[in-house]
């Protein structure tokens, strides 16, 4: 008995680990409201998790910046997005280093080469991964994000423009 | 103790416990010297001696087991890897889920029934199946990530697993799930510290704390159970520290990029922490060993900061050559240093690891000496013969600290 009270302590941790993994998305999901974004893909295989779409979003980004973006201040680390109404779709307003006041905004991080929102890859099997990437390389398509009030996202869909 | 095998008659009938060949002539040896010592009379001896039976110990059975879990787990992964659309995400991962925990049961329920049969709970089948749990948990947190679209390339899935694969070890004490858990955690960590910056000292750090923190594990496993952990902690840290020392070793390594991030700082910190409760828990000589890594730690980040002119753009100079020469010699008494402790605790992988390891490095230096002086064929016969000559000296060297120990310590 004591045996199993252990191994289930065991696999309620590792359950819970799980949960942790994937804490922004699962939040994102239950909590968040949705915001949709003009998105372009940029290009790939993951080892763990096969074929993938690598996504950009040109109205998050510096215009006249690196694709994907990124963000020359000297600093790295956790960098803000917030997010302003344009028309159906919504663009960054001014990247800042300190967690905005209020919402809505997207939590990144740049400590890596670019700047990451948890919503740059959509994984799909591989013909279909390459049917995206087709039609997103042509008009370009929306996506749809799931965002809390802590600026954790999920991506939960894409479609055509 | 040995006169009340007598009186406690076995209730069932026991099965024989598998032992090497060695390990049984050996006890042949001894009992039959405590029987001609009246220490054991005939009818004990034979009950002592009718336990065991010389087996393999990793025969090719247990092979099979345990390249058959492995390939279950990889190839779960793989099923994740290969994003199948015909079922949706949720479906997918309790699928995976499913088998995860079928596989955790399943070992359960063996070492249960081995436990039942008064046989050690542990056996190639339980452990390849426990293995096979501990590759199918990493099933689940990518196929969650997967379902939940984390994006790709994500160390902290890798890390996760781990912690995982590490937790359930510990809660079985299997050393199947012990191995899954610490290669996931050490590909987490070094892929995180890179992550976070790239630089060489960065690499080079990351190996040598990762050294540190096993060493100083496995010393405390010396003291707490499982202590049979001990020996694959030992393992891993021999491994990172011969591995980061090689890195640091290596001319074009230097420090440039270097931020000491977040991860970094705490695993210096852990490490510096479980290296003192090593020197004060620790039961023998060998608790110094966390200090020694935090030695060569020290060593290799001087190697990788020290700014020779080639680094700085100029050419060789007597700092490149002093380095050279202070990397070899500090590398040679660091692959010593493994090879003495793989004598001492009995452990030929360890004394291996570091002869190939002195054999890898040699060739590795001699191969960036000679290539400014000689190229094409007549390279390859001088490294030839520089590999084999220092396998031959290293080989020789081997045997006699093993001769000379054996006689220090008998």
């Amino acid at each position: 008995m004591n045996r199993i009270a252990v191994l289930g302590a065991c696999v309620v941790a590792q359950l819970a680990l799980v949960g942790l993994a994937t804490y922004d998305q699962l939040s994102a999901r239950a909590f968040g409201e949705e915001y949709r974004f003009l998105v372009q893909p940029v290009d790939p295989h993951d080892p763990f998790r096969g074929s993938y779409v690598d996504l950009d979003y040109p109205d998050l980004r510096d215009p006249d910046g690196s694709v994907p973006a990124s963000f020359e201040d000297g600093d790295q680390g956790p960098l803000y997005i917030p997010l302003v109404r344009d028309g159906d779709l919504w663009v960054r307003g001014e990247y800042t280093r300190t967690r905005p006041d209020e919402g809505p905004y997207l939590a990144c991080d740049d400590g890596d080469w670019r700047i990451r929102c948890g919503i740059e890859s959509w994984f799909a099997s591989a013909s279909e991964a390459r049917r995206v990437e087709r039609e997103l390389a042509g008009d370009g398509a929306v996506a749809t994000v799931r965002i809390d009030g802590r600026g954790n996202a999920a991506l939960v869909d894409l479609s055509s423009r | 103790m040995l006169a009340d095998m007598n009186t406690t008659a076995p209730s069932a009938p026991r099965s024989l416990r598998p032992v090497s060949p060695r390990q049984l002539e050996w006890l042949t040896d001894e009992v039959r010297s405590w029987e001609a010592e009246g220490l054991v009379d005939e009818q004990q001896a034979a009950s002592i001696l009718g336990s065991y039976r010389a087996g393999r110990r990793f025969g090719l059975g247990r092979l099979m087991l345990y390249l058959g879990s492995a390939f279950i787990g990889v190839g779960l992964i793989w099923l994740v890897a290969s994003n199948l659309d015909q079922f949706p995400p949720l479906a997918r991962w309790l699928v995976v889920t499913a088998i995860w925990l079928g596989l955790v049961a399943g070992a359960h329920l063996l070492s249960e029934r081995r436990r039942r049969h008064r046989l050690p709970d542990s056996s190639p089948v339980v452990g390849a199946v426990r293995g096979g749990a501990a590759l199918a948990f990493g099933a689940v947190i990518f196929q969650a990530a997967q379902s939940l679209q984390v994006p790709a390339y994500e160390p902290a899935l890798v890390g996760f697993w781990g912690a995982g694969a590490l937790l359930y070890a510990y809660a079985v004490r299997a050393m199947a799930p012990l191995t899954v858990g610490v290669t996931a955690s050490l590909v987490w960590f070094v892929w995180q510290v890179l992550a976070d910056a790239e630089s060489g000292l960065g690499v080079v750090l990351a190996f040598l704390v990762g050294g540190v923190i096993a060493a100083a594990v496995s010393v405390l496993h010396r003291r707490f159970e499982p202590a049979g952990f001990a020996v694959v902690w030992r393992e891993v840290g021999a491994l990172l520290v011969l591995v980061g020392l090689f890195v640091a070793a290596v001319p074009d390594v230097d420090g440039g990029d270097f931020r000491m991030t977040a991860t970094l700082l705490v695993a210096v910190l852990v490490a510096v922490a479980l290296a003192a409760l090593a020197l004060a828990l620790g039961r023998d000589v060998t608790r110094l060993l966390p200090l020694g890594a935090l030695a060569v730690a020290s060593v290799g980040t001087g190697l990788v900061a020290w700014e020779t002119d080639r680094v700085t753009g100029g050419s060789i100079g007597a700092g490149d050559w002093l380095q050279a020469a202070l990397s070899v010699a500090a590398y040679v008494l660091v692959a010593g240093a493994v090879a003495a402790l793989g004598i001492l605790r009995d452990s030929p992988r360890l004394t291996w690891l570091a002869l190939a390891a002195l054999v890898v490095f040699t060739t590795f230096q001699s191969f960036a000496v000679f290539s400014q002086v000689i190229t094409g064929a007549w390279l390859f016969v001088v490294l030839g013969l520089v590999f084999v000559g220092s396998g031959l000296v290293f080989d020789r060297a081997r045997r006699e600290l093993e001769s000379t120990l054996e006689g220090e310590l008998s």
